[in-house]
């Protein structure tokens, strides 16, 4: 499999960077789901009170998580739903495989989950012997193909129709087609067996309702419903920060969470289950198990900065807004989160040992806060784990500290600055040519910063007379 | 073991928010925003709720036909049916579901058909071409049908078969979605399944290039029975 490092991301940036067909394909995704998003907002009369609101809800749900948790799992099991909790994703997955094999089931079909990306829960299906199937068009292509998705909302959107053709081609034997109907009802009537088949349905979970114990999943396709009404065993994995307080709030995040996402407004399903059927003769699943995810999501909770990051709702809208997301894609992040988002979630889940370029993948415009539906201030979490990254110098170079140092001290005096600047003044000639500083690439003794700075650009040189100066001679003129 | 995971993962949030007070949940305010639509104005009145209802689904890619009788009902069934019949969807089994609102469909639809059946098992249903059933509610301002599956098994029907044929009785349109969860949440609890359903399946997976009827319904048909 492809997976790329978050370790090596400046590299996998820099490799997307020169790839035209996915940057191409970002472009077409980004632009159009941000004029839509913006579209659906604007439909709305009252937007930003929608957020505030949103906001609100999470931020007491937040503040009692533990109350909330114990409410919802209460009303829950009372309806039926049996609970299983998880401390970290290693645990969800051998949950997981343990009530699979303990129903004797092999066939399991699964619709797309964030969660279940984060935990690698295929990996440990397939290693225990089960057979799963994707069942989201997009995971579904992604899944043939062996790789990881790119986009929360679109997670095969780096992927061409030709390159769908020539996977549908080789793993199921269909004659070559550019027309994506006919790929599409490929996919259907391939996974529809899948689906008359399957022993248990893996689902994620959007919002979980403490007050009726109800889980909430939203789709366009209509997978998620086959998955959670075929099957006899429906299990459901969530993490435990997905908790709203009443059955009403359902109001507030079914206009949010849609409209920023794919600008809809509302996703073609909406599912609310709660619990098992009442009677024999009813439809669905007979047994309803939820696994509550930790995984280092307690511990976000210390901080008020970092408790913020568990108000996501998974839209997608900040990936779209990213202007480096724009250009290099999902991949490159090396994460299962990848874009904004992705780039201060995950440092806090796996460590920032292996992360610490993440919370630099972003030029801080603010354009992710700007279209959060639940104002997340994602350059807020940025500059914070950066500033843990500094503190823990973890990946600083010395240089970079020294020059740091160096640049304290002279700020903070006016005779080193005028010095200094003087002194600039003068030994910068050995650099200038034409008129300006360009490469310096010959100088490998000079503090990186500036090496990369002008691997791109000119630098403009210090002037000889500083504005001072300027300023005291020509009031002496005027005089 | 499992028990003692759930210990500590409350103790590690208990841990980690020393700000959480008790929860008095009389204290929080609890009243909802009023997001509704632009275009959607004061019109509460029956008809202007049955337009926009109609007007959203088309939005969404669905048919509305409206109606104002049982046998009114009958006829606009046939005649989908009947134009169904020109397209590769050419519907031969045909599944109804169970609710006595509907029932008496059961005989009077098309004998051009190969099958009628009523409720026919989850198997059994993949061979079909057409489900129909009746709702229990439907949002105006989005075009969403609800069901509430204890109220009558059409979670499979409404999903399985490529056409999806709804009936719905026009008293039981609300405006909003905040006015239907209301309506949903009586007597401090909610049906085990609830399915909203606003158009046909749809994907975007390829390419963004839109595609109509991947997992669920390729066509979508509410019949509006005026009260």
């Amino acid at each position: 499999m492809n997976h790329l490092s978050s370790e090596t991301f400046d590299d996998n940036a820099k490799s997307a960077l020169v790839d035209m067909q996915l940057r191409g394909a970002l472009r077409n995704a980004t632009s159009l789901f941000g004029k839509r998003r913006l579209a659906a907002a604007e439909s709305l009369q009252n937007w930003e009170e929608l957020r505030s609101k949103a906001r609100s809800i999470k931020d007491d749900v937040l503040l009692h998580l533990d109350q909330y948790l114990e409410q919802f799992v209460a009303t829950a099991e009372s309806r039926g739903a049996k609970f299983h909790w998880a401390r970290d994703a290693a645990e969800a997955n051998q949950i997981i495989c343990k009530l699979i094999a303990d129903r004797g089931g092999k066939k399991v079909v699964k619709s797309k989950s964030m969660t279940t990306e984060e935990t690698h829960l295929n990996v440990a299906l397939e290693a225990a012997g089960m057979e799963v199937v994707e069942t989201d068009l997009g995971e579904y292509i992604i899944q043939l193909a062996d790789e990881t998705p790119s986009h929360i909302i679109v997670p095969a959107i780096h992927k061409t129709k030709r390159q769908i053709s020539e996977l549908f081609t080789a793993e199921l034997g269909i004659p070559p087609t550019d027309d994506v109907d006919k790929l599409t009802a490929t996919a259907r009537a391939t996974l529809r067996d899948r689906f008359a088949q399957a022993d248990v349905g893996i689902s994620g979970v959007n919002f979980g309702i403490a007050e009726t114990g109800t889980i909430l999943i939203v789709e366009n396709e209509g997978n998620i419903r086959l998955t959670t009404s075929l099957p006899r065993t429906h299990i459901a994995v969530m993490g435990i920060e997905k908790v709203l307080p009443r059955f009403s709030d359902v109001d507030v995040f079914l206009k949010l969470l849609p409209r920023s996402g794919t600008g809809q407004r509302l996703t073609t399903y909406q599912s609310f289950i709660t619990g098992v059927k009442q009677h024999d003769a009813a439809e669905g699943p007979d047994e309803l198990h939820v696994v509550m995810l930790d995984n280092g999501r307690s511990r976000m909770l210390a901080h008020p900065i970092t408790r913020q990051s568990l108000a996501c709702i998974r839209c997608g809208a900040c990936l779209n807004a990213c202007p480096v997301y724009q250009q290099i894609g999902g991949h490159a992040y090396g994460s299962v989160y990848p874009g904004p988002i992705g780039a201060v979630i995950t440092p806090q889940l796996v460590g920032l040992k292996k992360t610490a370029q993440l919370p630099y993948a972003s030029s801080l415009c603010g354009a992710c806060r700007e279209v959060c539906p639940v104002k997340i201030d994602i350059p807020q979490l940025l500059l914070h784990l950066r500033g843990e990254i500094t503190e823990a110098a973890v990946n600083v170079r010395r240089s970079e500290h020294l020059a740091f140092r160096l640049w304290a001290m002279a700020m903070s005096r006016t005779w080193v600055y005028r010095l200094s600047a003087k002194a600039g003044g003068i030994l910068q000639g050995l650099l200038v040519r034409n008129g300006k500083i360009g490469k310096l690439n010959k100088l490998g003794w000079l503090a990186p910063p500036l090496l990369a700075w002008t691997s791109g650009r000119d630098l403009r040189p210090i002037e000889s007379k500083s504005f001072r100066e300027r300023w005291q001679s020509e009031l002496k003129q005027r005089d | 073991m499992v028990s003692s995971a759930r210990e500590e993962i409350l103790g590690s949030i208990r841990r980690h928010l020393p700000a959480s007070e008790t929860f008095v949940a009389s204290d929080e305010d609890h009243s909802l925003v009023q997001g509704e639509s632009r275009d959607v104005g004061v019109k509460k009145d029956s008809e202007s709720l049955i337009k926009l209802f109609a007007e959203s689904l088309e939005a969404v890619d669905g048919h509305c036909v409206i109606v104002n009788s049982e046998e009114e009902v009958i006829a606009a069934v046939r005649r989908i049916l009947n134009d169904l019949r020109a397209t590769r969807l050419c519907p031969k089994r045909l599944a109804i579901s169970d609710s006595d609102e509907i029932r008496y469909l059961v005989d009077s639809i098309s004998p051009d058909l190969d099958e009628v059946a009523m409720t026919p098992s989850a198997a059994e249903l993949f061979g079909f071409d057409v489900g129909l059933s009746s709702v229990q509610g439907a949002i105006a301002e989005t075009g969403t049908l609800v069901l509430e599956a204890d109220r009558e098994q059409n979670r499979l029907i409404s999903l399985v078969p490529p056409v999806h044929i709804a009936v719905l009785d026009a008293a039981k349109i609300s405006c909003t979605l905040g006015e239907t969860l209301e309506v949903l949440y009586r007597d401090g609890r909610v049906s085990p399944a609830i399915t909203f359903i606003s158009g046909p399946s749809r994907t975007a997976d390829i390419e963004l290039t839109l595609a109509i009827g991947v997992h669920g319904p390729q066509e979508l048909y509410v019949v509006v029975k005026r009260a």
